[in-house]
């Protein structure tokens, strides 16, 4: 059995064919084939598999994608524009801020979330809203160096 | 001119793949037919395996394999394990840990191979099981394996005795001096017993493999591995193939901390592959990872005789290393925690002995720091008990008993590239230790704080082997042809940057392979913080040759010697006349008669060394170099909820030579943020056997939110005569004294009050307290 839902991914309007059973990061990775979102714990506490979801940073492992109906998407493949990259690619490319790069992707677009809420965050708002994205290579000295740099540049709605 | 390529933060060569999700990693691949892989696990940790039935299994609609032990039938010998081959590719006659698998499905879709797996039918017998190392030596423990066979072809198990029988696994001794004689000349005696705990590596990729066979009967596996040469070697051995008919592939691995070190996944994959003709994708749960590999848990006894004055004389260590259920690296792990275990100190009568053990819990593995942390918790913490005791500044005990340069070590090896005592210096500056005078007075209220130091000492794998090929291209751009895996670490660049250097190129024209050991020559492996120095210089001697190529053809085109010509900025030019230049494609046409061809550099690196096993005494060689580094931590401990909390830590490393620093900085904050979880809150947690957190809602690491305010990594170098422009390896070096520095610091804030067991949990800290307390009323 299989639900239509209507969903714009990374801009563009699709009409999907989900299961009732079927995750949004299952829908992104095996549908449509956008693995830059990946999974790492499957509860919801990594990380790593943010996308957002109407602007707000989601953890897509847990959220069914028929509930992803009429919303928009966004995943790290729809940041950039062309080959330009967007501010906050920029600014982890920049300041270094990654390693493995397992985690990045889903950390990146916590940032974007962040920067969106918050575009001159302090430092503990920053520490206190990507506590959720876990890099185990401990790559956040220069994550916070990258949002630091972010500070204002990062108009709110450069978020979607 | 090229400017160097060394010693600079060039900008990550994977970078623009990983910030825009384009990088990929095994899981992500995806071929024609492929299908899914779930397995059964025993829910016993020790059992007699009397059935197992999995032909509803077969017989479900979309399952295309089912892999029980009547499967390894035309295996000549269906175990295997790096060291020991002791781990069957399914449980045959027992299973040994929850978890331990006993049955693979493969099937068209992911849900349908889960439903399968619930379909097979398996008998157990329960059998006693025994889940610390403690127990398992004892003399009437249940004993986990009767036939034991060691793997052929390890550079690095010359320096371990094998045991035959009980748990013990194998046995590490090294010894100096007359330990008798130490105790009998030392004023004061110290002995404690501290623990580590089991740790989850935690790398957010989980372990991925993706086997196929080809119609010629090659076996082809993408894996998320650290040691394809090896993966190749034991795939081979299994299945009674040529190395040339193996072909590992490893993409981007998503971190990998040792966890993803030697085989996992892979057997069971290809045989799968082989019964379902097709290829087979396996990706495990974070569950599944958590039965998969772990951290050794140690207990270790350790005896200390000083002098008055603080002079180290005597030292006994006794470590065990609970392995688990498998060996995989446990004997190798052993030997590098025992040989290091008396610390980086000037001890002249040491006696050190590491047992690897086998229990009734998932197998270990390879863990960042490799033995190292456990034994390093046990010298640091009485090295400041010591200090206590005798009334001398932790600081200037631990300056008065430092290695230095020249110094020969308990494993005979005389030291080269000694920073060690710069490393403890820097670390006390930056966190402004005032000297034992500052064990602080304690304020009102229940916050408390205290500072604390530690130095460590760790081995490298030795001997071991790095084989690299260059190939020239006639445009003049360069590929270095390695096995070694980008695991986070940054090989991709500081590889290219050590032939940039040498062949005088810009970074740009240097790439570097992933693995694929069709092509890529061998590597002993991606660990033990290895690839810079290893790999480095096996790149530097492949680029070497593919330098005196170079000149050579260009002393015969420009009619003068090579000695006379230098490399710059792709061409070879007349020193002091640099108008009379050619091109590296002007050298391809004058060598080939037009810009064709390949020039080829190959370079084998091999270290030798060890300890005799028979007589525990060293060979002058353990570590072809030693990894130092020092910590400094100030904590903030709550007496009422006895919560601790890290302020502000700082650690140095001697980087020989950093090629990149900021790579080597964030290899040191990675190492120094694992070991924080490790000292304050990370622990696998068993009952009976039984797993009890294994997942990341229970198994917390270490977020944004533990980070501590101040946070340094400090770079130190004392260059090293073998390493490739000086450099010695980053990867672990900072791990191992930050468990310490914060136990030490925590113990500073309590008064003295001494936590001898990992992590320092509020309960163990209240529990302190209230023994203290106790001992003074």
């Amino acid at each position: 059995m299989t639900i239509t839902i209507n969903t714009a991914i990374n801009g563009r309007q699709r009409e999907l064919a989900v299961q009732p059973h079927q995750t949004l990061l299952e829908c992104l990775r095996d549908d449509l084939r956008l693995r830059g979102t990946v999974e790492g714990c499957g509860v919801g506490v990594c990380g790593s598999c943010t996308v957002l979801v109407d602007g707000r940073p989601v953890s897509s492992c847990l959220l069914l994608a028929t509930n992803a109906d009429g919303k928009q998407v966004t995943t790290i493949e729809g940041l950039a524009d062309g080959d330009r990259l967007h501010p906050v690619q920029e600014a982890f490319l920049q300041c270094h801020a990654f390693q493995c790069g397992y985690c990045t992707p889903g950390m990146i677009m916590a940032t974007v979330g962040l920067l969106a809420a918050s575009p001159r965050p302090t430092e503990e708002e920053t520490r206190d809203y990507l506590s959720g994205n876990i890099c185990r290579c401990g790559t956040y000295v220069e994550v916070l160096a990258a949002v630091r740099a972010l500070a204002g540049q990062v108009a709110p709605e450069g978020s979607a | 001119m090229t400017t160097s390529a060394i010693g600079i933060e060039r900008p990550r060569v994977d970078g623009p793949a990983k910030v825009t999700g384009a990088a990929v990693y095994t899981a992500d691949i995806e071929l024609p037919g492929m299908l899914y892989t779930k397995v059964l696990r025993s829910p016993y940790p020790h059992a007699r395996l009397l059935n197992v039935d999995a032909s509803k299994a077969a017989a479900y609609p979309g399952v295309v394999a089912v892999v029980t032990r009547d499967d390894l039938r035309d295996l000549a010998l269906p175990y295997f394990g790096p060291i020991v081959k002791d781990q069957p590719v399914v449980a045959i006659d027992r299973v040994r840990f929850v978890g331990d698998i006993v049955a693979a499905v493969a099937a068209e879709a992911r849900d349908v191979a889960e439903e399968a797996v619930g379909l097979i039918e398996a008998e157990y017998e329960p059998l006693p099981g025994v889940f610390d190392a403690l127990s398992a030596i004892q003399p009437d423990a249940p004993v986990l394996h009767e036939r034991r066979q060691t793997s052929e072809g390890r550079l690095d198990t010359p320096s371990l005795r094998f045991e035959d029988a009980g748990n013990v696994c194998s046995v590490y001794h090294v010894e100096d001096g007359d330990l008798a004689a130490g105790f009998a000349a030392a004023d004061e005696i110290f002995e404690d017993v501290y623990s580590t705990a089991k740790l989850q590596h935690g790398h957010i990729e989980p372990h991925a493999a993706l086997a196929y066979w080809e119609p010629s009967g090659k076996l082809v596996v993408y894996t998320a591995t650290q040691n394809p040469s090896y993966i190749r070697i034991q795939l081979a051995e299994l299945f009674g193939l040529p190395q040339s008919q193996v072909r590992v592939i490893v993409p981007f691995v998503g971190g990998g901390y040792g966890g993803k070190v030697h085989a996992r996944l892979e057997p069971l994959a290809a045989l799968l592959a082989r019964k379902a003709r097709r290829p087979v994708q396996w990706v495990l749960t974070r569950e599944e990872v958590f039965l998969t590999g772990h951290c050794h848990a140690a207990t270790v006894r350790i005896r200390t005789g000083v002098k008055r004055d603080g002079t180290l004389v005597a030292r006994e260590v006794e470590a065990y290393y609970d392995t688990g259920a498998y060996a995989m690296t446990g004997p190798t792990t052993a030997k590098n925690g025992g040989e290091v275990s008396g610390g980086p100190y000037r001890i002249p009568n040491q006696s050190l002995t590491s047992y690897c053990v086998y229990t009734n819990t998932p197998p270990t593995g390879p863990f960042r720091g490799f033995g190292t942390p456990q034994v390093c918790w046990p010298y640091e913490c009485q090295m400041d008990d010591i200090a206590r005791r005798l009334g001398i500044d932790p600081l200037a005990l631990r300056q008065k008993n430092l290695v230095g340069e020249g110094d020969t070590f308990v494993t005979g090896d005389a030291l080269q590239s000694v920073g060690l005592a710069d490393c403890l210096q820097e670390v006390a500056r930056a966190i402004d230790w005032q000297g034992a005078a500052e064990q602080a007075p304690r304020p009102p209220g229940p916050l408390v704080r205290g500072k604390g130091l530690a130095v460590m000492i760790k081995t490298t794998m030795t001997p071991s082997n790095s084989t690299a090929t260059v190939r020239l291209n006639a445009d003049g751009s360069a590929t270095l042809l390695t096995s070694s895996v980008e695991i986070g670490q940054g090989t991709l660049t500081s590889l290219a940057q050590i032939v940039a250097e040498e062949l005088r190129l810009p970074l740009e024209r240097v790439t570097v392979t992933f693995p694929d050991t069709d092509v890529t020559p061998f590597d002993q492996s991606t660990s033990s913080s290895r690839t810079v120095f290893s790999m480095g210089r096996a790149a530097l001697g492949a680029a070497g040759e593919v330098r005196q190529q170079l000149l050579d053809i260009g002393a015969r085109a420009l009619e003068t010697a090579p000695d006379d010509l230098e490399l710059d900025d792709g061409a070879v030019q007349v020193r002091g006349a640099p108008s009379r230049r050619l091109t590296f494609p002007q050298l391809f046409t004058a060598h080939f008669g037009a810009p064709v061809g390949s020039l080829l550099g190959h370079y084998s690196f091999q270290t030798q060394g060890g300890v005799n096993p028979a007589t525990g005494k060293g060979k002058g060689r353990a570590s072809v170099y030693f990894f130092l580094s020092a910590c400094a931590a100030e904590v903030e401990v709550d007496v009422e909820t006895g919560k601790a909390r890290v302020l502000r830590m700082a650690n140095a490393v001697d980087a020989g030579k950093a090629i990149n620093p900021r790579q080597c900085h964030l290899q040191n904050e990675g190492s120094m943020l694992t070991e924080l979880g490790a000292a304050l809150f990370e622990e696998m947690v068993f009952e009976d056997g039984q797993p009890i957190n294994a997942s990341f809602v229970e198994y917390m690491l270490p977020s944004l939110e533990d980070h501590p305010q101040q946070f340094r990594s400090l770079l130190v170098e004392h260059p090293h005569p073998l390493g490739p422009y000086g450099a010695k390896g980053v990867g672990e070096a900072a791990l191992g004294p930050v468990g310490p520095a914060i136990g030490n610091a925590v113990a500073n804030a309590l008064g003295g009050v001494r936590l001898r067991d990992l992590p320092l949990r509020p309960d163990r800290v209240l529990a302190a307290l209230a023994a203290a307390k106790g001992a003074r009323a």
